[in-house]
Parts: structure tokens; sequence; C-alpha cells
């Protein structure tokens, strides 16, 4: 199975994830601290890509982690890692905030994105870059996706960090609805079967 | 092509979130019944949290992790009971001891959770002060942008991509307020990276000047960017360019201009 792959691809980092999880329900600050360091630079790349927005996106994180920290019973080792439990936690946040966002800009017609908030910070965590599995893992995705025509590869962007239904992809790209349904099906089936082939 | 094959195409968009509103409700229904549909979900949603990847590698500011950690530190841990060794102590007087601590461990109990509901207060009066303080940012970025483009002093500039198949983009300069940049389906710049921009002085053998503000289209490829303060004087420059740097920015382009537009 799939799923049996992708845990057995990371069982140490599964395992640790999983048992550092388990000690937040001890309320263990220095658990949280590990999980922080570890997964921090992920969560906050999806939000700020989504949100476009440094102020948002430290809001978001901030949130994201507070929210495990404070039901740390949410996550269910049995059901899977902890890293993708993480990211679509994230993702769904910076979702919510990106969709109310969008309604004050209908209110207030339009208006710019911008980066007032100042430029994020950029350093290198050696840690993270030793994590090359991690690392691999990123590269082929992100081979993957490129690799694909670029109307296609936009659907799935605009699907993943906008947000966006098929429907609103199709009036978005000017492509029909049906030939929207089948690229998304199509490249994640592609992505599955990548990331299976090199488990 | 069965009711099942139907709902199993359905499994990919839905871990992704992208069923329309119809098609998600009936799904939902048909997974309450389906193992085998809400195992497939399980096995897609870690395919499409692989896509996290797709996003431009960013390190969080050190502040938010101490924001995050002050927070967590504060809400306290949970300690362990001394056990209470027995001694020939009557019994009455252990049960008024016991009394006495039930209550300090309540009063300890029902104060801890007070201080804790004081401070998620003040973490959501925080919360929506900084909400407050980006849309009275968002606002005034948006006014700004108004008045560039309105006012009659403002130049309009077209950038043509160096690369064909890129778009145009359109800069509105104003000598008093600032600089606009626009532009639509723009790509992202590659990892790590940004697009910035430069001023091309008029005098013979300058070097092109950098605009500390770096730029990256939104989720939809719609670039829009206002710079209020410009290191030169629209009389002192002849063009403009935009390049892709490092997203700490350059002082100098590191890499071929894809969008030039002159001043004529």
């Amino acid at each position: 199975m799939f799923l049996a792959a992708l845990k057995f691809n990371s069982t140490e980092q599964v395992s640790s994830d999983a048992a550092l999880a388990q000690r937040l329900l001890h309320r263990d600050v220095n658990a949280f601290e590990q999980l922080y360091d570890r997964h921090s630079r992920i969560v906050y790349s999806v939000v700020l890509r989504i949100l476009r927005q440094v102020s948002t996106a430290e809001e978001v994180v901030q949130e994201v982690f507070l929210q495990v920290w404070r039901n740390s019973g949410q996550y269910d080792a049995s059901r899977g890692p902890f890293i993708p439990w993480l990211v679509t936690l994230a993702r769904n946040r910076a979702l919510d905030h990106l969709r109310l966002k969008s309604e004050r800009q209908r209110r207030l017609e339009e208006q710019p994105d911008d980066y007032v908030g100042g430029l994020p910070q950029i350093s290198i965590d050696p840690q993270y870059e030793q994590a090359m599995d991690e690392k691999r893992r990123a590269e082929r995705v992100r081979s993957l996706i490129a690799s694909l025509p670029s109307q296609q590869r936009r659907a799935i962007e605009l699907a993943y960090f906008a947000g966006l239904s098929h429907s609103e992809i199709a009036a978005a790209l000017k492509e029909p609805l049906g030939t929207v349904k089948s690229w998304i099906r199509n490249a994640l089936l592609k992505l599955k079967e990548e990331l299976q082939a090199k488990a | 092509m069965s009711q099942q094959d139907q709902f199993r195409e359905m499994v990919e968009s839905y871990a992704l979130g992208a069923l329309d509103a119809e098609e998600r409700a009936s799904f939902e229904a048909h997974l309450a019944a389906c193992a085998e549909c809400a195992q497939a979900v399980e096995e897609a949603r870690l395919v499409v949290s692989e896509l996290a990847h797709l996003a431009p590698v960013t390190q969080p500011a050190k502040r938010v992790k101490e924001r995050i950690l002050q927070e967590v530190r504060s809400e306290g841990t949970v300690k362990t009971q001394p056990r209470v060794v027995p001694s020939g102590v009557p019994w009455w007087l252990w049960a008024g001891v016991a009394a006495l601590i039930v209550l300090s461990v309540y009063s300890t109990w029902n104060a801890r959770k007070l201080q804790n509901e004081i401070r998620r207060l003040n973490e959501q009066a925080a919360l929506e002060h900084r909400r407050r303080e980006t849309l009275e940012k968002e606002f005034v970025a948006a006014q700004m942008q108004a008045r560039i483009l309105t006012d009659p002093r403002s130049k309009k500039i077209m950038l043509p991509a160096k690369d064909p198949n890129m778009p145009q983009l359109e800069a509105m300069w104003n000598p008093e307020l600032g600089i606009c940049l626009m532009g639509h389906e723009v790509p992202m710049p590659s990892e790590n990276r940004a697009f910035q921009l430069w001023l091309i002085p008029k005098a013979p053998g300058s070097k092109p000047m950098p605009v500390h503000a770096m730029m990256w289209p939104d989720a939809d490829g719609k670039l829009m960017h206002v710079v209020e303060k410009l290191p030169e004087p629209m009389s002192d420059t002849k063009a403009i360019a935009v390049t892709e740097e490092p997203e700490s920015g350059s002082l100098q382009p590191t890499s071929e201009p894809m969008w030039t537009g002159a001043l004529s």
C-alpha cells in the first residue's frame, strides 16, 4: 500500500515525530520546541506562499503551532505521519485567512498585495539541510510538477495555494471543466506513482 | 462507468479540496459508507501534502519562535503531585489536611485556569490588533496605488519581457508619490529568489540603482507592487528594469534583466 510505503520511507522521522507529539500530551515544552525546529520552515513556506504577506503568515504559523500545543490529542499517529497532518493543518488555516481577505478585497475594491511587513529573514538551518531524504523528495515533487504543461501546472497551483475549486480554476484558466478535472487527477496520480516508485 | 468508479475519480480532487460544493457533498455522503474510498482519501492526502514542497523555501523569523515559545511556556506544564507519606497522626486530622489540600489544589487550579483565560483573551486581543494593523497597511497601500494610477503627473512605462513567452509588465511612475509596478500571469521566481526593480541612470557609465523592495506575484500570477521611496528621481533615470535576485535582494544585478522599460 502507498500509505505503508510512505510510512516505511520515513520510518525514523515518523516514529520520532510521533514520539514527540505523544510527549506534547504531557505538556513537554522541549518536545514542542523540537517539533517547531524541525517543521516550522515547511509550514512557514506553505503559509507564506498562500498568503504572500509576511505579517499574516507569521500570525498563521503562530496559530498553527499553538493549536498543535493546545490540542495535541488531535494528531493520531495511527492515521499517518506527522508532517502531512501538520502541513494540511497549516494550509487549511492559511486558506481560511486568504478567503477572509478575499471577502474584504471585494468590499475594498482592488488593492495590491504588499510586503510592507518587511522581508522574511532567510537563514539555512543546517539540521534541516541534513535531512537529505526530505530534500530529495522535495526535488522530485518540484521536478515532476515543473515537467507538466504550464496550464496543468497552474491548475495544481491554483488548487493547492489559492484553494480554488474545479469550476473556479476552469474559469480562471478559461479551460473546459472536464479538462481541469483530468489535469488535477492525472497530476496527483503521476505524483503518487513517482513517490511510490522511489519509496 | 459505475457510480463507484465515478466516486473513485473524485478521491484526489477531494483530498486537494478542489471539488465544487455539490460534488463534495455527494462524495462525503458516499465516503461515510465506503471504506475503500476512505482509505484512498487517506493516501491521497499524503500525496497532496507533498505539494507543499512547491512553495519557495523560507525560514520564519526568529521572533515567531520566540513569540510561540513565550506563549507555550506561559501556559505552564503539568507537574506530578508529591506522594504523602502516612504517619501516626489521627485519621480526622488527615481528613482535615486532605480537605485543605483539596481546597488548595482547587484554588491553584482555578487561579491557573483564570490566568490562562486572561492570557488567552490577551492573545486574542493582540491577534485582532495585528490583523487591524495589517488591514490598515493594506488600505494605505491601496490608497497610494490609487493615487499613483489616477494622478495626471504619473508617467506610464511599458516593460516588454526579454523572453517572448513572458507577459509584459506596466509601471506608473509619479515623481512625488513613487512607482507602481503591475503585471498579469507572471510566473513565480525560482526557489529562494524574488523579482527586484532597478533604475538605470541617465549619466553615462552609471551603475543600475537597486530598489530595495522584493516582489513576488500572487497565487493567480498577479504582480502589483508600490514603492514610495526611490533612490533616483525620474528626471535622472533613463530606464527601469526587473531582474530575478536572491530573496534578500542584491546591490547590483546578478542576472540579465527579464523586463526593461525606457522612459521616453
